[in-house]
């Protein structure tokens, strides 16, 4: 394959949060550069049952299908402001409305599904994700099916490997999705580009469970892309864990629609060295009783830098709906940077949004015990680092992503976080 | 038997508040002593000071540990060294799993040899001793365990770790029947594993039941004020402590202020409205030494001000 680009693309408003903050904070987005001269090659394999393996298109077809779903249920959606979309401002005395009321009302109003669905990066990295998959892996689930599915992104040097991934998962089906990004065979210093972008429907009463691990060496940059849109009862678990890699950028948009449908999200990350972790989670309750739990979970050392940003979206209509996102971050050296925005947007009574963050350095307290134990302070904060390698040993979901932890650990700590080497791993049992 | 811990004269504060006072203590290899005392006599004082913990200040005396003085010593050296005390109230650590924690400071005492295949089996058996589930491995440290688990977990490290001496601070405390037996059977099985020394501290003779008890300390107001043998642990039982709180010298200043802490406080609301009364609480407490209770209060606080 040839060259990607010919010079820098820069993806300008990537993760971007819904409602913007103060401006002057430059927390609100960020700015993703893909290096020119990055061959596109996507190393990416797929292992999956092959009557789950769908069409291209199916997506697409599939959300057409429950525009009709929706129409029924909400034959004319009531925006924001109570009043029609155009006679929004008028009602706010034409001044009231942020641009991004203004876009969510005019959103609400069109009722289209397809205007609404969201990837969490950005429909500009979606695209270029996309684009440079080439073809998308579409899995699809009928009544009832259950279906696993494991995709592997390799870092290559040099070049920009990604996968596009669609599920649509049928009524009362169950999908295990696991993604594996990692580059066990790049040279030393090597640099490169992976990515995915998913895109889930989840029918009614349907579970999609999704795991993705990366893993990757130093030089590589990563995009997290996913987009979600539940139906009535469905639930959908996320689980991430980002150890590796350089610049990565994580965004998940989940349009909770259906009534009772549930997200849960879990979140685990390391900041190590200069790396920099970008966290953009938007979730969207338009049902009723719909619930979301986010989770994260991080450990930044070294002169790592993290944004998360964090959007629970009670939008009217969502009567009994629950958001809550938690989060915990250790700071283990002085050097590092820690951002958080967490942002409750709420426009409907009779529901619940609740955030919480535990953020700072091992307390005395806990300081006190390690070293009563033999632990000396610098091998106590080392703890902290070998367990989130352990934490993602257990969590592996193949014989790969463990390796790739294990070998993660070495470069980072020195040594295996294997138990034994002539012993199976937690994870590849 | 040899000595293995010998405290000298020892005095220890925290901050400007003296707490112990002129402490001797000799803890023999493979003795059971059992420390007993009234609230706030500084029993767990006695401990941490021992451990090391940097919240108290040694300003006299000294703390020897197999033939080495250790008074100066850091928490972490002296845990190496083969000293090890179990919490009343052990400290949840997010982001540590439990296995993560057990290998880490395992790898500290390399005398043990438990590597690999060694430390995965006799954290198992040991588990399996305790009635542990080992899922409790991938949890996160004490994190949202019950007060039986997190006593089984400072169990865990104890059989684990094999310490030349362990201090074990009210470890019976908050435990049901169950719980209790499991954790006795424990230090049973440390004693004979090890030869191990143990300094227990307790209010009650349920945990002692199962092992003899070498010699019994009583300590009020920072003093070790009684030493005998295990019958003073049955005499504690059925007289409590009030001839040795009578007999003690006063403390010279308000206890520590921890679960251990003495009830020193003059309560200058009661004072005023019943005299006599705070007369008395005074002169048993805090404000003996000041002479006249009202000494403590303020000029405007005193009656007729």
């Amino acid at each position: 394959m040839g060259d990607w680009v010919e010079k820098n693309t820069v993806l300008e408003g990537a993760n971007a949060m819904p409602a913007p903050t103060w401006h002057y904070l430059k927390m609100n987005d960020v700015s993703i550069e893909v290096p020119a001269s990055l061959r596109v090659e996507p190393a990416v394999a797929t292992a999956v049952s092959e009557q789950a393996v769908a069409p291209a298109g199916t997506f697409e077809y599939s959300l057409a299908m429950l525009q009709s779903w929706w129409d029924a249920r909400w034959p004319s959606r009531v925006p924001i402001s109570g009043a029609g979309a155009d006679d929004a401002e008028a009602a706010y005395g034409g001044t009231a409305q942020s641009a991004y009321q203004r876009n969510a009302d005019a959103l609400e109003a069109s009722q289209s599904l397809e205007a609404a669905f969201a990837t969490g990066v950005g429909a500009d990295a979606a695209g270029l994700l996309a684009q440079a998959a080439g073809d998308p892996i579409v899995i699809a689930s009928d009544e009832g099916q259950n279906v696993r599915a494991t995709v592997t992104v390799l870092g290559v040097a040099d070049a920009f490997s990604s996968a596009a991934i669609d599920v649509v998962a049928g009524m009362n089906s169950t999908v295990n999705l696991d993604i594996v990004v990692d580059s066990p065979e790049a040279p030393e210093n090597a640099a490169g580009f992976t990515g995915t972008t998913v895109r889930v429907l989840a029918g009614f009463g349907a579970k999609v469970n999704i795991r993705r691990m990366q893993t990757l060496d130093a030089g590589f940059d990563d995009i997290d892309d996913l987009g979600i849109l539940t139906t009535d009862g469905a639930r959908i678990t996320v689980s991430q864990t980002v150890l590796g890699g350089n610049r990565t950028f994580t965004g998940l948009a989940a349009d909770l629609r259906g009534d009772k449908s549930r997200l849960d999200i879990d979140l685990h990350y390391l900041g190590h060295g200069e790396q920099a972790h970008d966290f953009n989670y938007v979730v969207r309750h338009h049902g009723r009783e719909t619930e979301c739990d986010i989770q994260a979970n991080g450990v930044l050392a070294g002169k790592s830098r993290k944004t998360l940003r964090g959007t629970i979206d009670l939008i009217r209509g969502c009567k009994g709906a629950q958001g809550n996102e938690r989060e915990t971050v250790l700071l283990v050296d002085k050097g590092v940077q820690n951002r958080t925005v967490p942002v409750i947007l709420c426009n409907e009574d009779d529901v619940a949004g609740n955030h919480g963050a535990t953020i700072g350095h091992v307390n005395a307290e806990q300081l006190h015990y390690l070293r009563t134990r033999g632990l000396s302070e610098k091998q106590a904060e080392a703890l902290f680092l070998e367990s989130s390698f352990d934490f993602a040993l257990g969590a592996a979901p193949t014989e790969q992503a463990a390796a790739g932890v294990d070998r993660l650990a070495r470069a980072v700590l020195g040594r295996s976080v294997v138990l034994d080497e002539s012993e199976p791993t937690e994870g590849s049992r | 038997m040899g000595e293995l811990l010998k405290i000298r004269g020892l005095c220890a504060g925290a901050g400007d508040k003296p707490i112990l006072h002129d402490v001797d203590l000799t803890v023999g290899a493979g003795e059971t002593h059992v420390l007993m005392g009234p609230n706030g006599a500084g029993k767990s004082t006695l401990g941490q000071v021992i451990m090391g913990d940097p919240e108290y200040t040694v300003t006299a005396g000294s703390i020897g540990l197999a033939g080495e003085d250790i008074t100066e010593k850091a928490v972490d050296y002296r845990s190496r060294a083969g000293l090890f005390m179990s919490f009343q109230a052990p400290v949840e650590v997010p982001g540590v799993p439990l296995n993560s924690f057990l290998r880490a400071i395992v790898a500290q005492h390399e005398e043990l040899k438990l590597k690999g295949k060694r430390y995965k089996k006799r954290v198992a058996e040991i588990m399996q001793q305790l009635d542990m589930d080992e899922k409790y491995l991938n949890r996160e440290l004490n994190v949202g365990f019950s007060g039986g688990e997190k006593k089984k977990v400072e169990m865990l490290q104890l059989l684990l770790l094999q310490p030349k001496l362990a201090i074990l601070d009210e470890t019976d405390s908050g435990l049901d029947v169950d719980a209790l037996a499991i954790v006795s059977r424990a230090i049973s099985m440390y004693r004979e594993s090890c030869d191990g020394s143990l300094i227990i501290i307790t209010h009650q003779k349920r945990l002692l039941e199962h092992f003899d008890v070498d010699r019994t300390h009583i300590m009020v107001n920072g003093r070790l004020v009684e030493t005998g043998d295990a019958s003073l642990v049955d005499d504690i039982n059925e007289n409590g402590f009030e001839r040795f709180i009578k007999a003690a010298p006063a403390a010279s200043a308000p206890a520590e202020s921890e679960g251990d802490s003495a009830p020193a406080h003059f309560d200058v609301a009661a004072a005023l409205e019943h005299m006599e009364e705070a007369l008395a609480a005074a002169d048993a407490a805090a404000l003996k030494d000041t002479g006249h209770p009202l000494d403590a209060l303020s000029a405007d606080q005193k009656p007729g001000a």
